[in-house]
Order: structure tokens, then sequence, then C-alpha cells
């Protein structure tokens, strides 16, 4: 137990910055954007970046509250029915209620949050594992939506609707904006507030948290609900964008929202991850895919590549963390 | 009579261990302790927490090994480098948790890894419940049916299947470690019984325990250890519990305790028949400003868990918790803190310090209130506060960005101590403060306690460490089983009697004297 200070600096000869996640992964995205631009001259253009920023949004938006969620040591694997049940309500309760789009719109936003804020309840009242809890409603939302809709599909919306979803907004995809601003907002807050800290607090050592006196058990509701909030928002981006309401929209988003905040570097285990590098991570997916399917990649062997990209991510990170243990 | 009874045993002990020695990192846990156990014999083991019986026994039975010394069995020595070393040299471990699998049946928990075989080694089941039934009605256990499902049975039913394991595995030397500690009192009688059956086989018991009636009871010799050392062997008919009591923890003070008088002010926490089942029972106690208050008692008394009551992890069913005169209603950790309590938790690992975050994170966060703005924070202030923190409680650390995780255990007790300080408190509950922290750090944590009483802060301290409750309080109250069963003033206060109190041999101790 000596108390001499331990030799910081000393062994350090790549600069701290480079040596975190966001960046290795920034440069992979650059490398294989220049690779990806040199095969094929229809890669690297304005017009189709800004196509692929349109694509990514509806998982973008899920992706910044579940980093959120996995930085506590959490998960929400229930936010690609809460996509379809928000989805099929927007349609079903305009066409079948009758109401208004925009309170429909608002409708089907609540409802988004109220199936977030259930799984947040049980998860910090009841103490079910997330995992669990997510997976019983991930099949339960995604039976609600199959039973309301019976099936059928809503089309037909009137023509403000599709603003979102297919317009421009200054030269860029309206519901990139969206997007950005939700980026900065989340960045901010998980950056500077103390509900970022606390966050952080709680993936690293919950029991700790709750012995300082954060509101751990109201903390982890609210970013429950902000997902299921956000998944709802991400269900109207998609179907103002796609035209059509069905109940098997938003299947499998749960794993490219988790593969995107995982790839940018967000620990599974908890205590570690960025806003930024979730960015980076969702812009890597989505840039092999489109990059990849150009080339003339089949789509199975473009999952593939996304397989092996994580896999390979994880190695470098892992490998990083022990760096920085000092092991 | 003298501490060597070597004589008077026969000629050589079942189990024999000799001048051995075990140090982990930064610990001291054994200093040449020489220990022997006869056949048929039931030989207690007795010590404080942390005087190494634990060590001791997990040598014995091959959980890890010696530094130096050996082990011998009916005079020969035995390696035992893994735990099957030690059931092969007939040596068998009952622990505090029972390691049973409670989906399976009682013959198949008694014969996991041994059972019977029959042709191509399918395991013979007719021979083993023959075997099971037969163990059984050897110790004239009758209510215990070989195909029961262990997962049912009571808690002393589960003890007697895992003594039934050790049988099977025809071990001639049990170690018990707090056997009874779980036990209702008919089942307590029951494993007296039991062990009196081995002891008539000639089966070498050795028996730990916190309670005093019991070694009287059962144990023919008992040893005591202190601070890893063998303090005193003697035969039970030769002693009593006063005596035991004393060898125990019979360690003269050192004047190491700064304790500074200071006026004694109103009191600041007040709380009245405070309840929490099942380790909070009718707590009443009042700390005054200025004042420290001790609270001893054994591991499992209740302590941390009355500090946690007070402190709203796990609030209170019933009763008075007054805060500086006021009549609060503490629900959670958070609203303690803004009602001026701070509680520095006895595992600073997991319940005081997030360790992966950096010193800087560590000291603000308990007091982000105060360096945050509409919930902004100000790193500047947060800066300060942290670099204000390390300054006064001269935490060593390369920087307040360093992670608190690498820091030693006294530096990290000390960001601990400072995060909460950072809130001025009213009242200070401390648990186990210097549990684990170096002698230097100690004596910083003791003259900062002194400092912080001077200023007019309540502090409520648990310790299981008796010299550090004798040096640092005004004032002593023991606890036991979730009461507080005796109060003593600073003059009074003294190792026997608190340590007497402690125990709950008040009684027995006033008879022998």
């Amino acid at each position: 137990m000596s108390e001499i200070p331990l030799p910081h600096s000393a062994k350090r000869v790549v600069p701290w910055w480079l040596l975190r996640h966001e960046t290795m992964l920034a440069l992979i995205l650059l490398v294989a954007l220049i690779v990806l631009g040199y095969l094929n001259n229809r890669f690297l253009t304005l017009d189709n970046l800004l196509n692929q920023g349109r694509l990514t949004t509806e998982v973008g938006l899920i992706a910044l509250p579940m980093t959120f969620i996995i930085i506590t040591g959490g998960i929400d694997l229930s936010v690609g029915s809460i996509v379809g049940l928000c989805a099929i309500l927007l349609g079903y309760s305009w066409k079948v209620f009758g109401f208004p789009l925009p309170l429909a719109i608002c409708f089907s936003l609540l409802v988004g949050a109220a199936a977030g804020f259930l799984n947040g309840i049980v998860i910090t009242r009841v103490k079910v594992p997330p995992l669990i809890m997510t997976i019983a409603t991930l099949a339960l939302y995604r039976g609600l939506a199959e039973g309301i809709s019976q099936a059928r599909s809503v089309r037909g919306y009137p023509e403000w609707f599709y603003f979102i979803g297919q317009d421009n907004l200054f030269g860029v995809p309206a519901q990139l904006w969206l997007l950005l601003i939700s980026i900065v907002v989340a960045a901010i807050v998980l950056d500077r507030t103390t509900f970022g800290r606390t966050l952080y607090a709680i993936g690293n050592n919950e029991t700790a948290a709750r012995f300082s006196g954060l509101p751990v058990d109201r903390v982890k509701l609210i970013i429950y609900t902000l997902s299921g909030f956000m998944a709802g928002l991400s269900a109207c981006v998609l179907v103002s964008r796609v035209t059509t309401t069905r109940s098997d929209m938003g299947m499998g988003y749960e794993l490219d929202v988790i593969a995107a905040v995982v790839l940018g570097g967000t620990s599974i285990f908890g205590g570690v991850g960025t806003i930024w590098g979730t960015v980076v991570g969702l812009a890597m997916i989505q840039l092999l895919k489109n990059g990849l399917a150009l080339t003339g990649v089949k789509g199975d062997a473009t999952i593939v590549v996304i397989g092996t990209v994580l896999i390979l991510s994880t190695l470098v990170a892992s490998s990083l963390q022990r760096r920085r243990e000092g092991v | 009579m003298t501490t060597d009874l070597h004589s008077e045993t026969p000629a050589t002990p079942l189990l024999s261990v000799r001048t051995v020695e075990k140090s982990f990192p930064g610990v001291r846990a054994l200093s040449g302790v020489s220990f022997d156990a006869v056949r048929g014999e039931v030989h207690a083991l007795l010590g404080e927490n942390g005087a190494g019986k634990s060590t001791l026994i997990k040598i014995v039975s091959g959980v890890f090994p010696p530094d130096r010394g050996e082990v011998l069995v009916d005079g020969k020595p035995v390696d035992l480098a893994r735990p099957d070393d030690a059931r092969r040299a007939g040596i068998a471990t009952i622990y505090q948790e029972l390691l049973l699998f409670p989906e399976l049946t009682v013959a198949e928990n008694i014969f996991m890894g041994h059972a019977p075989r029959a042709n191509l080694r399918r395991i013979d089941w007719r021979a083993m419940h023959e075997k099971t039934n037969a163990l059984l009605a050897s110790l004239e256990i009758h209510d215990l049916q070989a195909d029961r499902v262990v997962g049912s049975l009571s808690v002393g039913n589960r003890q007697r299947v895992e003594i039934l394991r050790a049988l099977s595995q025809d071990a001639r030397i049990l170690i018990m470690d707090e056997p009874t500690a779980a036990l209702t009192e008919y089942d307590v009688t029951r494993l007296f019984d039991i062990v009196r059956k081995l002891k008539a086989r000639g089966v070498a018991v050795i028996y730990i325990s916190h309670r005093l009636d019991e070694i009287f009871a059962i144990a023919d010799r008992v040893t005591v250890l202190r601070d890893g050392a063998h303090v005193a062997t003697k035969r039970v008919a030769d002693t009593d519990a006063a005596e035991l009591v004393q060898l125990m923890v019979g360690r003269r003070i050192e004047s190491l305790f700064p304790k500074i008088a200071v006026s004694i002010g109103k009191p600041v926490l007040e709380v009245k028949d405070l309840e929490r089942r099942p380790l909070t029972r009718s707590v009443s106690l009042t700390v005054r400003a200025g004042e420290i208050v001790g609270l001893a008692g054994l591991v499992g008394s209740g302590r941390s868990e009355l500090a946690q009551t007070i402190f709203g992890v796990t609030p209170a069913d019933n009763g008075e918790i007054r805060i500086t005169g006021q009549k609060v209603d503490i629900r959670s950790p958070a609203q303690a803190r803004s009602l001026g309590v701070a509680y520095v938790p006895e595992d600073r690992g997991t319940q005081g310090l997030v360790r992966p975050m950096t010193v800087r994170e560590n000291f603000s966060l308990a007091a982000l209130g105060k360096v945050a703005f509409g919930g902004f924070i100000d790193r500047g202030a947060e800066r300060k506060l942290a670099g204000d923190g390390v300054r006064r409680f001269a935490v060593k650390a390369s920087s307040i960005e360093q992670i608190a995780g690498k820091l030693s255990g006294g530096n990290q007790q000390k960001i601990v101590l400072g995060k909460w300080l950072a809130n001025a408190p009213k009242l200070l509950i401390l648990d186990e403060p210097t549990r684990g922290i170096d002698v230097g750090a100690k004596a910083e944590i003791h003259r900062l306690m002194g400092e912080l009483a001077a200023q007019g802060l309540a502090i409520l301290m648990i310790s299981s460490e008796l010299p550090e409750v004798l040096g640092m309080s005004d004032r002593v109250l023991v606890m036991r089983e979730g009461r507080i069963v005796a109060e003593f003033s600073r003059e009074e206060a003294t190792q026997e009697s608190i340590g007497a109190a402690m125990m709950g041999s008040h009684e027995n101790a006033e008879e022998a004297a």
C-alpha cells in the first residue's frame, strides 16, 4: 500500500486523444470512405451522403437514448417494437379514430413515451433486469401492433406530412436536421450536466451512486421513457418517408441501434461511452452498407463485413481498455 | 495452567499446524501460528474479526497454501495445495454459506463427485440410497429422507447434509465455521448431539464460534488468536468467559488517538424506537454536536443496517428520527443528504467510491448541486472543489484527473470522507472508517475526526476495532442482534466490558468472576 503517486505520463508515447476509441473509429471510417470512394465514383457525392443521412435518421434518433441506457449498464431491446406500435397507432388513430393528423402524431409519441415508461417503471420498481423486461416488451409491443393493425396498412396521408421524411430544408434532408439537433442536445446533456454525470456514475457503480444520494431510479425511469419517446419520433419519420404504415415497421431496429452504440465505443458493461462515438458508429454502419452495395457487394456479404467490423472494434476497444488500466 | 498442553495430548495429534505464516498484500494475516487437534476432541478457535481464524481454516482446508510453516496429519507433513488435497487427507470444512446443490436430492448432494458406480461407470442409485440411509442411521437422524430435494430443507437439515457429505468422504477432521450462526435453538441442540457422536467416533472437530456459551457447552480445548498470532490454548474446564474475552481483546491501547476535549452541544441526531427488521430492532440513541459516539458490536449485529436505515438506504418501518430537534422521515440518501446527514460506508470499493471515475468526479459526486447551476456542471467550480479537497485531506494523487481506484486504500477513504464533507453536514456516520488502510492514513483520519468534532460536527462511528472505539469515542454504544444492549461513558468503557457486551456473555462473565 504505497503512497507514491503513480508515474502517470511516463509511458505515454502516443497522445491520449489518439488512443480514444472514437478517434480510432473516425480514422477507420475515413480510410473506409476513401477506399469506397476510390472504388465507386457515385459514393463520395454530396447527394449520396445526404441521402444516407436521411436513411440513418430513424436508427440514429433511437441510438441517442440507447447510448444513455447502455452507459448506465442497461439495455432496451423493445425499441424496434415501439417503432412498430407507434407507426400503427399513428395511422390507426388518424384513419380509424378520425384524429386530426397532428393530434395522431402527438398521440403516437405519447404512446411511445408510455411504452418506455412501462419498461422503466418495472425495471426500477420490480428490479427486473432490463434485458428480460425489454425482451418481454419486444414481444408484447410487436404483438399489440400486429393485433391492432390486423395486417392492414394505412396510406394516403396528406401531402404536408411527407415534408419531414422526404423534403429538404436548406438543401439538407429535413429529418437530418432533427437528428443533428438531437445529437447536439444529447451530447451536451451527457457531457455537461449532472444528469449525464449521474448516468456514468450509475454505470460505473450503481451502489455508490445511490449511497451518494444521486436519484438513480428517477434517472433510469427518464432514460427508458426517453427511449420510448424517441422510438415514437423515429416511427413518425419512418412513416413519412415510406408513406405507409405497417405493423412490421422497425423490425430488427434494436440490433442496428445497439450495434451502432457499441461500435461507437460505449461499453456494454456500462460506465463508458460518448454521443460522438455513437454518431461515428452510426455513420460507419450506414456508409459501409451503402458503399459496399454501390460497389456491387451482395446484401448478405455486407452483413458479414459489418459483423467483422463490430468484432474488430470490440477487440480494439478491449485492448485500449487494458492499456488504460495499465495491465 | 500454562498455555502449553502438548505434554498432555497423545503422542501424535491427528492434525497439527506448525508455525504457519501467511501474508496478503499489505496485511500480515498469520504470524507463526501453531495449533493441533487430537482424535475425539472438539477444539474451539476464538478471536475477534480479523484475528486470523478464517485464514487458518483456509490453509488447513487447502484454499491457499501458507507462506511458511507446515500442516501435519497423523504426524506426517501433507501438501495442501488444493481443496481436493485436503479432502484426501481426511479434512472436511463446513463453511457458513453451505455449499449444496438446492435442486438435487439429499443422496445426490452427499455423493456429489464420488457416487457409487455400477458397471459401465453408471451411477449405482440403489447403493447410493442404501449408503445414505446407513449414514443417516449412524447419526440417528430420522427426519431426513435420502430422496428429499435439498432446497426444501431447513437450514439445520441442510447443515446435517453437509456433515453427512463430509462423513461419506471418510473425513477424520471436521472444521465448522460458525455453524450455529443461522440456526434455531432446537437445531443448535441437535447439532451438538451430532458433534458429540462424531467425537465418540474419534473425529477431531475444529469449532469456530463467537458465542462463548457454545464453546463452554461443546469444546474440550480452546485456542485464542489475536492479530494473526497465537495467544493461548486452554482447556475449557480450566478457563472462564472473562478470561477468554480478555485474551481475545487484550491489546494495550496505543496512545495513537488524538481525542480533543470538546464542549458537547445540542443533540443533532435523536433516534427513538427505530425499527427495520430483521437487524434494526427498537433502537434509540442520541448524538450531540461535537460528540463522537462509538458503535461497537460483532459483524452481523446490525450496526451498518442501523446506519443505512438512518441514512435512508433502507428506510425505517417504524420509529422516530429527529435531526437538530426536527422530526424527519428519511426515505432516500438524497433526502438524508439535504438534511445534513453524511454516511461514509463500510465497503469503500462498492459503496463509497466510483473507482473507475476520476478523483475530481468522485469529490463532486455527492455535492453536484454545489458545483452545478441549472443542471449544468460548472467545471471550474468542480475542479476547485476537488483541488481544495485534495489539499485539505492531503490526498496523494498525481492530479485530480487520476482514476480514483488506482489510489491506495487510505487515499480512497480520504476521498470518500472528503466528498461528504463538501456538503458541510451536521451529522457524520462513519462505518469502519479505517478498515484496511495503513497506519499513517489511519492516524490522519483519526486526527481529522477530532478536528471535525471540535468544529461541532456530530459523529457516529461504527468500528470493529476496539482500541479505535475506546480511543476516539466520547460514548460507546454496543449492539447485538439488532439492539443496543449497552452504553458506556468514555471513563467506564474498557475492552473487557465492551467485549463482554458484544458477545452477550455479560452474565457468564459475572458468574465466573
